[in-house]
């Protein structure tokens, strides 16, 4: 079943009542969108700035540009696995093209992270970095990375409903790649025979393009982002495949 | 009632439909469980059918393939082209959020455009009584209020097939006559049903024509009088040993 108008809506409408919705939940409701990545972005910075003394130079900023685009692609993926198998009720009442729920929550982490990411510009400005004529590859590599974490979260969606033992799996991964990431260390530093693995991430090339083009006023490392935009784009067409391929399976093989 | 449409062709034609289930069995294993295993019958337009059977018959199951949700796993299922819609009651309901944003949300789920349901709006909420707290979350409600609401966004849905599972009346008594009139009055117009129930006493009352469903298979087909008997004679049989 291919999208109709009718299911963007609901994609929408929907991601706009849990935002409400998620909203109403706390004292401090939406704020909490802000405060949150700069909570964590302390932590860091006590840790790894003030008692490691790893810091590099401007290290606020480039931890900050680091983390925040980490912690879109992460939450997003934590958020959006579990999505088609946690929707079994739902689906069981009304029939929905099943790619409707990773979508929902890649909308809403996506709005979040366009607000934070926002402030985080501003913080650079602020602090002295200027605008650079490399900012016009900024929704390049943001639209990249958008879509490299869309082809992700949509094939676990796809796969966790057969196979929910996967969850667990997929959050320690995650963390020992965010210890890979370069996400509190300069990449490019490191020893030359490792550079060639660092760069294999495609979470390592992207951050490291925000900051080049945010920091340093350079271009992004065009090669690299074409490679991980087509390997992407693949991957999106083919979790959505696998996704319309189980529709009427879903139902019938989530445990309620 | 009307009887009419018996000799047209058929909306949804069933033949020797199954459906199984893939239960998780243990440590690293599926179990597959049949929920239909060979149910055939023709569901004509403007007809109210009924479908009988006891608890864990397939009921639910077969309602849903009618209503498009799962598919068989054997046999065919033939829809002419007809939009069928399940009677969910709070589908998709948020208690964070207000009565209208549940009932927007609730009818866009249910098949509605959102230009559709705006245009219901005001006459969902009125069916519902619920004008003087439409803007407060749901939390807040009673579980009546709740009940009312979901119905009356279910109610306003109109697909050509209407598929209904047990529940015709809802919420506190005043409501509960209110509703079941209402759903009296749509099943006994010109709308082509499908009314699920293991209660021979609301299928004899509501359907022209009865299906009974007997662990997964068909067991009759016809008008309601002979199968109602054939279906209360199996449970006076099967509850003397």
């Amino acid at each position: 079943m291919v999208l109709t108008q009718r299911h963007l809506g609901i994609i929408l409408f929907k991601a706009y009542a849990d935002l409400r919705s998620e909203a109403a939940r706390t004292y401090l409701s939406f704020m909490w969108w802000v405060i949150d990545p700069i909570l964590s972005m302390a932590v860091y910075y006590v840790v790894f700035g003030l008692l490691f003394q790893r810091g590099t130079e401007d290290f606020v900023p480039f931890l900050l540009v680091g983390l925040i685009t980490w912690q879109c692609f992460t939450n997003t993926i934590n958020h959006g696995m579990t999505t088609i198998q946690g929707n079994i009720k739902l689906m069981n009442q009304v029939h929905l093209p099943k790619v409707v729920f990773p979508s929902i929550v890649i909308l809403m982490d996506t709005f979040k992270f366009s607000i934070v990411f926002v402030l985080v510009v501003l913080f650079l400005w602020i602090y002295g970095f200027g605008v650079g004529i490399t900012y016009l590859a900024l929704p390049i590599v943001l639209g990249v990375q958008l879509l490299f974490t869309t082809a992700l979260t949509y094939l676990l969606a796809a796969i966790i409903p057969f196979l929910p033992d996967l969850k667990f799996l997929v959050q320690t991964v995650l963390r020992l790649v965010f210890f890979l990431t370069g996400i509190f260390f300069d990449g490019s530093k490191m020893p030359e025979q490792y550079q060639f693995f660092f760069y294999l991430n495609p979470m390592a090339n992207l951050i490291e393009d925000c900051r080049n083009i945010l920091m340093h006023n350079l271009w992004p490392d065009w090669n690299a982002l074409a490679i991980i935009c087509l390997f992407s784009a693949i991957g999106v067409y083919a979790a959505y495949g696998l996704i319309r391929r189980f529709d009427y399976i879903y139902p019938k093989v989530i445990m309620q | 009632m009307n009887a009419q449409g018996a000799t047209n062709e058929p909306v949804i034609s069933l033949r020797n439909v199954a459906v199984y289930f893939w239960l998780k069995n243990g440590f690293l294993r599926r179990r597959r469980f049949a929920a239909l295993k060979d149910v055939s019958f023709d569901l004509f337009h403007g007809e109210s059918l009924g479908i009988i059977g006891r608890n864990g018959a397939g009921k639910t199951t077969l309602l849903r393939l009618l209503g498009g949700i799962t598919r068989p796993d054997k046999g065919t299922i033939i829809n002419n082209g007809y939009k069928t819609a399940l009677l969910s009651l709070q589908v998709g309901f948020d208690p964070q959020l207000s009565g209208l944003y549940n009932a927007i949300l609730s009818g866009m789920l249910l098949g509605f455009k959102k230009g559709e349901i705006e245009a219901k709006l005001y006459d969902i909420v009125a069916f519902a009584e619920l004008e003087d707290f439409i803007d407060q979350p749901v939390y807040t409600y009673s579980s009546g209020m709740r009940a009312r609401l979901g119905f009356s966004v279910a109610f306003h849905l109109d697909p050509d097939i209407l598929l209904i599972d047990e529940v015709l009346a809802v919420g506190d008594a005043d409501f509960k006559k209110k509703s079941l009139a209402v759903m009296k009055e749509k099943i006994r117009s010109n709308k082509t049903i499908v009314l699920v129930s293991h209660s021979a006493g609301t299928i004899r009352q509501l359907c022209d024509r009865t299906v009974w469903i007997e662990e997964g298979v068909t067991r009759a087909e016809g008008d309601t009088e002979s199968v109602l008997r054939a279906y209360e004679e199996f449970l006076r049989s099967s509850k003397t040993p």
